[in-house]
C-alpha cells in the first residue's frame, strides 16, 4: 500500500464539484474524425497547390476543426503549417487584414499549437514572423481570448 | 539584434501581457491557503488556462503556463554544442542557488527547459508588470550574449594559456 | 601568474632564511612540512646537535617508478647535487617515511645550492627523462638499419606520478616522445580540458612564432607507442576509462641539444599536468565571478520593477513644504 496520507481522497468523491480538463469542453453534439474531415483538408490542399493562401487562411480561420478528434486535429494542423509556411513575409501582413476577429482568434491557437510540435519548431522563424504581424493589426487581443477559450484546433 | 530574435521576442512579450493578468485567489481545496494554482495540478482545471508555446527553432523555445493566480514561464536556452550545454547548466544553477533575490525565480525548471520562472500575483502586486515583463525579455537577451562570450572567453583563454606554454620550448 | 615555476619557493625561502639566521649568529631551529604537486612533501629539519646544518627529506609518488625506469637513480641525484657547494645526499642515513635526504651544510652553501634543493621534486622525476635524452642520442648514432630496430626495441618507460595518471616516456632515434595519461574528475573539468587540448593541439599551427615548439597530440585511446605498456598500468575502471585522455609531446633533438635546454624542457614538462589543470580552474573561478557580477546586473533590472513605496506622489507635503504625516 502506497501512503495512505497522499491519497487524494476528493479525487474518488463524484460529489466534490472538482472540474477536470473533459468537463470543461464545449458539449459538442457529434465528435469529427479524419474521415469526416478528410473533405475540409483537401479542400485545404488544393488551394495550397494553387497558390491562393489567401482563400486557404480564409477557410483554415473561419471553420476550424474545433469539434473534431485529437488525430483529425493534428492531420489539419499539418496541413495548416503547410500553407502558413509557404506565405511569403511580405504577403502575411496583407493576409492578415482581411481577418476579423473571430479569425485572428482561430489564427493565434494554430500558431501556439504549432510553435508545440516539432514540425512547426523547424519553421519558428516563419510562425512567429505571422505572430508578430498579427499583433500589429489586433494588439494584445487574440492572445487573451486564446487563454480562455477551451475550444482547441 | 538579429532579424529572427526580434519576433520571438515580441511574441513572448506580448504573450507574457496577456498572461499576467493575475488575481488573488484562495485555495478551493484547502481553508485558508493560498498557493499558486499552476503548481498544484490535477485539482481545478477551470484554473488553468492554455499554456502558449512559443519556438524560434528546436533549440530555443518558451513555455508559458498561465492560471487565475499565477504564471510559470520556462524558458529553453540554446545549446549548440557540449560546451554551450555545460555553460548553460552551470549558470542556469548559479541563478537557481541565489533565487530568493529574484524572486519570481523557480528553483528547479520544469524538465525540459534551462530555467523557469513562477510570477504570482504577490509579483504583480507589488512590482509593476510592464518592467517585471522587461526584467525577463532582458533576461532573454543577455542569457544568450553571456553564454557565447563565456565561451568565446573560454576558447581564448585556452589558446593564450596553450602559446605561453608552448612558447618556452622554443629556443 | 601565468607560469608555473619549476622550483618550491616554500623551500628556497625557508633555506635562504635559515642561511641568513645563520650567518648572524643565531641559527634557526627548523622542522617544517612542505608539500608540492603531485603529492610530494618535503621536511625540513635540523640535524641532531649539528646547527650548521640541516637536513631536507623528500617523498614523493614518483620515486617507485622513477627508480625503476634505470638503474642508479640515487647515484644521478648524488652527481647533481654534489655539483653545488654545501650539499650532499646522504646515501645511508636517509630519513625514516621518505625516500630521499640531502645534508644542507648552512657554512658552504650559495644561493645556486639552495635553488638546486628548491628542485629536489624535479630533480627525482627529471631521471628517466635524462635517460630517454641520453637513449635517444645514443641511438642516432648508430648506422641506419641499427637506428630504427633500437628505437623500436626501446620500451616506454613509466613514471607515475599521481594515482591513476602517469606520465610514459619513449626514446626513439629522432625523437623522445613523452605522453601523458591524465584524468578528469568532473564532468565540466572534461569538457573544458578539451577545449583546453584542442588548442594546445591546434596552437602550433596557428601561431609560426611557436613552430618550433614540440608537436602536441591528444587522443582518448592510448596512442601505438605506449599501448603495451598502458595495457598493464593503465587501471581498467569503465568510469576511469571514459574520462581518460592522453596528451602526446613529441621532442625533437633540438629540444634537448644541450644540458641546460634538457633541464628547461624537463621542468617544464614535469609541471604541464599542474600548467594545464591550474588554467582549467582559473578558467572556472573566472567565470564564477563574471556570473556573479550578472546576478547583480540582474537583480538591479528585477529592482527596477519594484514599486517604490516612497514614491513622491504618494506623500503629499502641506504648503510649508513640510511631509504630511498619517
Amino acid at each position: 500500500m502506497e501512503d495512505w496520507r497522499r491519497i487524494d481522497i476528493d479525487a474518488y468523491d463524484p460529489e466534490s464539484g472538482r472540474l477536470t480538463v473533459d468537463d470543461l469542453k464545449p458539449p459538442y453534439p457529434h465528435i469529427l474524425t479524419l474521415q469526416e474531415l478528410q473533405p475540409a483538408i483537401q479542400q485545404l490542399r488544393s488551394y495550397t497547390s494553387s497558390g491562393d493562401f489567401s482563400a486557404a487562411v480564409q477557410l483554415i480561420t473561419s471553420e476550424p476543426p474545433y469539434d473534431a478528434d485529437e488525430q483529425a486535429k493534428s492531420q489539419y494542423l499539418t496541413g495548416v503549417l503547410e500553407v502558413l509556411t509557404q506565405v511569403r513575409q511580405a504577403d502575411i501582413a496583407n493576409i492578415i487584414k482581411q481577418l476579423d476577429r473571430k479569425q485572428q482568434d482561430a489564427l493565434i491557437k494554430y500558431l501556439y499549437k504549432g510553435m508545440s510540435i516539432p514540425e512547426g519548431q523547424k519553421h519558428g522563424g516563419i510562425l512567429l514572423a505571422w505572430f508578430e504581424k498579427l499583433t500589429q493589426v489586433a494588439g494584445v487581443n487574440p492572445i487573451v481570448h486564446y487563454l480562455s477559450d477551451r475550444r482547441t484546433v | 539584434m538579429s532579424q529572427s530574435l526580434r519576433p520571438y521576442l515580441t511574441a513572448v512579450r506580448f504573450s507574457l501581457q496577456a498572461a499576467l493578468n493575475l488575481s488573488n485567489f484562495s485555495s478551493q481545496e484547502v481553508e485558508r491557503h493560498n498557493r499558486p494554482e499552476v503548481e498544484v495540478g490535477n485539482t481545478s482545471a477551470e484554473l488553468l488556462l492554455q499554456p502558449m508555446h512559443i519556438a524560434r527553432n528546436e533549440h530555443e523555445q518558451v513555455l508559458i503556463e498561465p492560471s487565475v493566480n499565477s504564471v510559470r514561464m520556462s524558458i529553453k536556452v540554446k545549446q549548440a554544442d557540449e560546451i554551450e550545454q555545460i555553460l548553460v547548466h552551470k549558470f542556469t544553477n548559479f541563478l537557481e542557488q541565489r533565487a530568493e533575490n529574484f524572486y519570481v525565480l523557480r528553483r528547479v525548471p520544469v524538465p525540459g527547459y534551462s530555467i523557469s520562472f513562477l510570477i504570482t500575483n504577490k509579483h504583480t502586486e507589488t512590482m509593476i508588470t510592464e518592467k517585471l515583463i522587461e526584467f525577463i525579455i532582458d533576461f532573454m537577451e543577455e542569457v544568450d550574449k553571456e553564454i557565447s562570450e563565456m565561451k568565446l572567453f573560454l576558447n581564448a583563454r585556452a589558446r593564450f594559456a596553450a602559446e605561453a606554454y608552448l612558447e618556452q620550448f622554443v629556443y | 601568474m601565468l607560469h608555473l615555476k619549476p622550483h618550491n619557493l616554500l623551500v628556497q625561502k625557508t633555506l635562504t632564511e635559515a642561511l641568513e639566521a645563520y650567518n648572524n649568529g643565531s641559527p634557526l631551529t627548523l622542522d617544517r612540512i612542505i608539500s608540492d604537486y603531485d603529492y610530494t612533501t618535503l621536511h625540513i629539519t635540523n640535524d641532531d646537535g649539528d646547527k650548521s646544518s640541516l637536513l631536507v627529506s623528500i617523498r614523493t609518488k614518483a620515486t617507485q617508478s622513477c627508480n625503476e625506469t634505470g638503474s642508479d637513480l640515487k647515484g644521478f641525484l648524488e652527481q647533481k647535487f654534489e655539483e653545488a657547494p654545501g650539499l650532499a645526499l646522504s646515501g645511508d642515513k636517509k630519513e625514516a617515511g621518505y625516500d630521499f635526504t640531502v645534508t644542507v651544510n648552512l657554512s658552504q652553501i650559495t644561493a645556486e645550492s639552495i635553488v638546486q634543493v628548491s628542485l629536489f621534486k624535479i630533480l627525482v622525476m627529471s631521471y628517466p627523462f635524462y635517460l630517454a635524452f641520453g637513449q635517444s642520442t645514443h641511438f642516432s648514432q648508430l648506422n641506419e638499419v641499427d637506428q630504427v630496430e633500437k628505437s623500436k626495441e626501446a620500451t616506454a618507460m613509466v613514471i607515475k606520478y599521481r594515482d591513476d595518471e602517469n606520465i610514459y616516456i619513449k626514446p626513439s632515434f629522432d625523437r623522445v616522445t613523452v605522453i601523458f595519461e591524465t584524468i578528469f574528475q568532473d564532468e565540466t573539468d572534461k569538457v573544458f580540458g578539451k577545449v583546453f587540448l584542442q588548442e594546445f593541439v591546434d596552437a602550433r599551427k596557428r601561431n609560426r612564432f611557436i613552430q618550433s615548439a614540440p608537436q602536441v597530440l591528444f587522443s582518448h585511446e592510448p596512442p601505438l607507442e605506449i599501448q603495451q605498456v598502458a595495457r598493464q598500468h593503465a587501471s581498467t575502471a569503465a568510469d576511469k576509462k571514459s574520462s581518460r585522455r592522453f596528451i602526446t609531446f613529441v621532442l625533437f633533438p633540438r629540444h634537448y641539444a644541450s644540458d641546460e635546454l634538457m633541464f628547461t624542457s624537463i621542468s617544464q614538462l614535469a609541471l604541464f599536468r599542474n600548467y594545464f589543470h591550474y588554467h582549467i580552474k582559473c578558467a572556472k573561478a573566472y567565470m564564477h565571478s563574471r556570473m556573479r557580477y550578472r546576478v547583480d546586473t540582474f537583480i538591479k533590472v528585477l529592482n527596477r520593477a519594484k514599486v517604490d513605496d516612497e514614491g513622491e506622489s504618494e506623500s503629499r507635503r502641506t504648503f510649508t513644504g513640510r511631509k504630511m504625516v498619517y
